[in-house]
């Protein structure tokens, strides 16, 4: 019995500090499914830290993007953030983190190695630091059927003018035209930025409103939002467009119900998606945000940002560990991310013979941009003025405003933002 | 035993568990809230003071909180005034008919009420849906074509399809209760009123209304608080869209807290929110008992 016991305390005490040794790093991300796209990505990631890193251990948290995003609150208000966390980039989510000194700034010269493209990495910076390293590129493009447009005797428009004029072509083929996500109102957003640029040739133009240093009553921003009501109305869009949701607008696209889907890079797997068809997924490419006949903006002016990204919680008691794991991401992603499909990396990615056109047609667009945009407007200011920036949106998509109104309403946001800053 | 309960101080400890519960779950987060009110706090971080700004701000200059709470006004009519009668009268039918059809029309009307919101909402999303929806399709097919709009997202008829769903998912509750309450009635008392002469319809005003008076208080207060505190279906159907015409307050401060980053003044409205509610019940309880009386 006493031998018993012996054996038994030896073996706690090993166990103890087997325990010891190893160390848990806890992660969070937006990305519940763990087998398919960006979760699959990040489970090979981890899989492989794992396996260079003997006696560590990753526990990891995923939820949807606004669960996840509550979450994330919450454990910053108990101090309890995850070691290593993805989170957006924007002045709406990550800068509230590093005013409350939730965040470790982190070393530029530690990431230099890993072909970041350039711009990305800037938009991480706050006060001079940088607070996180950017793992995707998003930017405005709208994917089409090219069997509908084949089907419609119409081609690829390079002008909002010419974009427009399919509307009735499409629809006296019972197809809609045009759809995106209108509920969540975002897409509305963010085109409304492109069409502003399409007029004045200008992206630095939204941060001086929201800076005060211009209007958003100025004549190019009323021309925007006149070209924005011209776009909806023209009926190129789904006619629910402002109660329609992103899985309903992806879906009658994939389906061949919309000959057109405005979108970022990320739903490049439009063109492998198994939910899909063979005719669908062969026939599915991408072209450019089209520019206006009177214009200033040019075609490879591109509405580009670098959405999310990868922190370290300043609470962490492996900042070390926390570091070497965001160095072996950065190093591992953007191959990884490319082959599955799962994003369209903010690092250089090498072009593979097995591309999808798709997924070339969006390489080249981002290498053909002359200069690009930056965060969009709704996520340069305060989240209230995202809120109200969506709130009008979808008030000028249905008609309950005129431009001028949703301009002078916008600018009166950003005046309450600027004076809350 | 009565000797037990008669003990002051078992009563407390039998009763302490109860009020933890409720202080804990009810009264402190309630008072979290009204604190939190007074101040900026964005979710977390540091927060400061503002005194009663956000109330001020609120009464004042919120065309979106007036226009919430004029929504529920609105849904609360129609729940009165419609969907109630309505359901009373199908209920005095169904009380009258063989037990065998009574019971396949209750299951019937009962159904969506078992259903899930969810389902309910994405149902009725798809059938208004102006592109693949069943309505517009009838529409069009019987010649209909110009009012065949787009439901959810039309100006001018998202508001009334957004109560329709509501409606049309509570209507079973308020048969079920009414038809159970008229099970209730004594066959004799309604039997005695037709002997005297009375009419089907002054038997139902003058007797077996008063009658069921109590089951007709406790709808109303149910659907008093159902319409004030809406939410579910709003969120699943429109977002309060399009602009803020479908907006309803549980929404609205939903969205100023977690989307907008105010949960100060989201909390300010949330406060707002439950004195105008807890009013409002009150008074339509005091109606309601007053009428009782006079019964």
């Amino acid at each position: 019995m006493k031998r018993f016991a012996v054996v038994l305390l030896a073996l706690c005490l090993a166990g103890a500090l087997w325990a010891q040794d190893k160390v848990t790093l806890k992660m969070g991300d937006p990305h519940p499914d763990r087998v398919n796209g960006w979760g699959a990505v990040i489970e090979q990631i981890n899989a492989e830290f794992k396996a260079a890193n003997p006696g560590v251990d990753i526990v990891t948290e995923s939820y949807p993007d606004q669960p996840y995003q509550q979450k994330i609150k919450i454990y910053a208000t108990a101090k309890q953030l995850p070691d290593v966390f993805k989170y957006w980039s924007f002045s709406t989510l990550l800068k509230p983190l590093v005013d409350g000194g939730f965040v470790t700034a982190l070393n530029k010269a530690d990431f230099a190695q890993y072909g970041y493209v350039p711009g990305s990495l800037e938009s991480n910076v706050w006060d001079g630091k940088l607070y996180g390293i950017p793992v995707s590129a998003d930017f405005w493009v709208v994917y089409y059927n090219k069997q509908l447009f084949k089907d419609a005797g119409v081609s690829v428009p390079t002008t909002v003018e010419d974009l427009e004029a399919l509307a009735p072509k499409f629809k006296a083929k019972g197809i809609i035209p045009m759809v995106t996500d209108g509920k969540d109102a975002w897409p509305l957003s963010i085109t409304y930025d492109v069409l502003c640029e399409r007029v004045n040739g200008d992206f630095s133009r939204q941060q001086a409103a929201l800076d005060r240093k211009a209007k958003f009553t100025d004549p190019d921003f009323v021309e925007g939002a006149r070209q924005y009501q011209k776009f909806i109305q023209s009926g190129l869009f789904q006619e629910d467009l402002t109660v329609s949701d992103y899985g309903a607008s992806r879906n009658l696209f994939g389906q061949g119900k919309a000959a057109m889907y405005v979108m970022g890079p990320w739903e490049m797997g439009l063109a492998t998606d198994s939910n899909f068809s063979d005719s669908f997924r062969a026939n599915v490419d991408v072209f450019k945000f089209p520019v206006l006949k009177n214009g200033k903006g040019r075609t490879d002016d591109l509405e580009a940002w670098f959405g999310g990204n990868y922190v370290i919680s300043s609470t962490s008691k492996n900042q070390n560990l926390d570091l070497k794991y965001l160095q072996y991401y950065a190093k591992r992603f953007p191959a990884l991310a490319w082959e599955k499909g799962a994003a369209f990396p903010a690092q250089k990615v090498e072009p593979r013979a097995t591309d999808t056109p798709v997924a070339k047609t969006l390489l080249k667009i981002l290498a053909d941009a002359k200069k690009t945009s930056g965060t969009t407007t709704i996520d340069r200011s305060t989240p209230q003025f995202k809120e109200d920036h969506q709130n009008f949106i979808r008030e000028l998509s249905s008609g309950l405003i005129t431009p001028e109104q949703f301009c002078a309403k916008l600018d009166a946001s950003a005046q309450t933002a600027s004076e809350q800053k | 035993m009565k000797g037990l309960f008669g003990n002051e101080k078992v009563s407390a400890a039998l009763v302490l568990p109860g009020l933890l519960v409720i202080v804990f779950s009810l009264v402190v987060p309630i008072g979290f809230s009204a604190y939190y009110s007074l101040t900026d706090w964005a979710g977390f971080g540091k927060f400061h003071s503002v005194g009663f700004q956000n109330y001020r701000q609120i009464l004042t200059t919120d065309a979106v909180f007036w226009r919430s709470l004029m929504n529920a006004f609105i849904l609360m009519a129609v729940t009165i005034f419609i969907q109630n009668p309505v359901a009373f009268a199908v209920a005095a039918v169904l009380s009258h008919i063989t037990e065998k059809l009574s019971r396949i029309f209750r299951t019937v009307f009962f159904v969506p009420a078992v259903l899930s919101l969810v389902v309910v909402a994405k149902l009725w999303v798809g059938i208004f849906n102006p592109t693949y929806g069943i309505l517009n399709k009838v529409l069009i097919a019987v010649g209909l074509k110009s009012i065949a709009v787009s439901w959810l997202s039309n100006p001018h008829t998202a508001l009334g399809a957004v109560i329709w769903i509501i409606i049309w998912q509570g209507f079973g509750w308020a048969l079920l209760f009414y038809y159970t309450g008229l099970m209730t009635v004594p066959r004799e008392i309604e039997e005695a009123t037709r002997v005297d002469g009375a009419g089907w319809l002054q038997a139902y005003l003058r007797v077996i209304i008063p009658f069921m008076f109590p089951v007709i208080s406790a709808v109303l207060v149910i659907d008093v608080i159902s319409c004030l505190k809406q939410m579910e279906m709003i969120f699943l159907s429109t977002e309060g869209g399009p602009g803020m015409l479908t907006q309803f307050v549980s929404v609205y401060l939903y969205q100023k807290a977690f989307s907008a980053g105010q949960y100060g003044y989201g909390n300010a409205l949330s406060v707002l929110f439950v004195i105008v509610a807890v009013g409002i019940t009150l008074v339509v309880q005091r109606l309601l008992r007053r009428n009782d009386d006079v019964q």
